[in-house]
């Protein structure tokens, strides 16, 4: 890369830690974003203005306006324009900067792609809102031996802590299972901050900016809770749980979300009285086809993204691989029978 | 007294405080107090004698697991934290 073209980084490259050789470094790195709401948009923002050279930006949903509040690289044209979060992020960070690669992904992230959505990728960062995902990422990091960062957040307070698998302590490590629905509270039923995901994503990008600069001896070993309401601010040692707790992932190498025995494809949307019954395809579905048939008893609106329509009382919003996120249900069963009644199987 | 420390999401089962103070001299005997004081929160942490496995507790910032588990002792000015997985994002 000409020098000229790192001048837009010359006020991080005169912080001495990063310098212009941890510039250089992070120009040639390739990180991938699971999941593009509260949290991934802060990181994408942070990761793509300090040059890291290829950001896939992988997110299933699209956006609405109660989401504009936290996730910050949206606005009210995005909503009108009915685009998916990963697209309009990319358009969003291209316009920040047009000098790295961004690579926006539509798609649900499960144990049949995330393999091939990572296995390029020197970090992958944690900008998910459910610990199904979650687990399904430790289980890709840990078999790949890939760096990640996990973060969540809920109402003022948050949680972040990274893993380098076989040095530090992987998520199963912390927390060997995740909470069964109705025991944690999630942002719909709770509430959540916008600038208490700002400090945790950006926790999580300043230790992505040390790990792909080549400075690891920096980082923070500790799970680092937050919560900016009540000003608390917890370092909480887990170096040593690596190696004490018996780990079926990082100790046993049993990676049961990777290997589909954890984890479903049809999955209520916590707290939104909505399913999404994600059914694979080998080639995209075809919208104007599919309009077509539905015209004749709904209104039916579709971009290159996706196609929404409502029917019996559900709005159903589909996606080119197949998915399908129906509103006005929490009824897993009745959230296929309507896809198979509307969009087919 | 060693205090427990309660986060938010389970104070509304330890009537709305964010911390108990409560005697013992281990982790286990401040969850058989706490339990008395405030048999919901109890239910939420505990399955039966063991932690529910997504709950974490930490004595003065330390894992609990890497010290003497529910055996840990604890003396008058130890926090006791419970640490639950936080979901959204
Ligand atoms: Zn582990």
């Amino acid at each position: 890369m000409p020098v000229d073209s790192l001048e837009r980084y010359s006020r991080q490259m005169r912080f001495p830690a990063l310098g212009k050789a941890g510039q250089e470094a992070l120009c040639k790195s390739t990180v991938a974003v699971c999941g593009c709401g509260a949290l991934g948009t802060v990181l994408a923002n942070h990761l793509a203005r300090a040059g890291v050279g290829k950001l896939r930006i992988i997110d299933r949903d699209f956006i609405e306006t109660h989401n504009l509040q936290r996730q910050i690289l949206f606005d009210e044209d995005d909503v009108a324009s009915n685009l998916p979060k990963a697209e309009a992020a990319a358009r969003k960070l291209r316009a920040i900067n047009s000098t790295i690669t961004i690579e926006p992904v539509v798609t649900d992230i499960d144990h049949t792609n995330i393999l091939a959505l990572v296995s390029d990728a020197d970090l992958i960062l944690d900008g998910t809102d459910n610990f199904e995902t979650r687990y399904l990422i430790n289980d890709a990091a840990v078999k790949l031996g890939k760096p990640w960062i996990y973060g969540g957040v809920i109402g003022s307070e948050g949680q972040t802590m990274t893993i380098l698998p076989g040095e530090t302590p992987c998520l199963r490590c912390l927390i060997e299972t995740a909470p069964p629905p109705g025991m944690t509270p999630t942002c719909e039923t709770a509430g959540v901050l916008g600038p208490a995901v700002s400090v945790i994503a950006s926790f999580e990008a300043i230790e992505a900016i040390k790990i792909l600069s080549g400075a690891r001896a920096a980082l923070n070993p500790c799970l680092i809770m937050v919560d900016v309401w009540d000003w608390t601010f917890r370092q909480l040692k887990i170096a040593n749980l690596l190696g004490k707790v018996d780990c079926p992932c990082c100790k046993g190498r049993k990676f049961e979300w990777l290997e589909g025995g954890q984890g479903s494809h049809t999955t209520t949307l916590c707290g939104r009285n909505a399913v999404q019954v994600a059914v694979r395809r080998d080639e995209p579905l075809d919208f104007p086809e599919l309009a077509s048939r539905l015209a004749s008893f709904a209104e039916v609106r579709h971009n290159a993204f996706m196609l929404r329509f409502a029917a019996e009382g559900h709005e159903f919003t589909v996606f080119p691989d197949g998915r399908a996120i129906i509103k006005g249900t929490n009824d897993v069963t009745r959230a296929r029978t309507l896809y198979s009644q509307f969009i087919g199987s | 007294m060693p205090v427990v420390r309660i986060p938010t999401p389970l104070r509304p089962h330890a009537g709305g405080v964010d911390k108990l103070d409560l005697a013992g001299s281990t982790v286990k005997e401040l969850f058989d107090r706490l339990g008395e004081a405030h048999p919901a929160l109890r239910e939420r942490l505990f399955d039966g004698e063991e932690l529910r496995r997504f709950v974490n507790v930490y004595v003065n910032d330390e894992d609990i697991r890497y010290l003497e588990d529910l055996e840990t002792p604890v003396a008058p000015g130890d926090e006791v934290s419970i640490i639950p997985a936080v979901a959204g994002g």
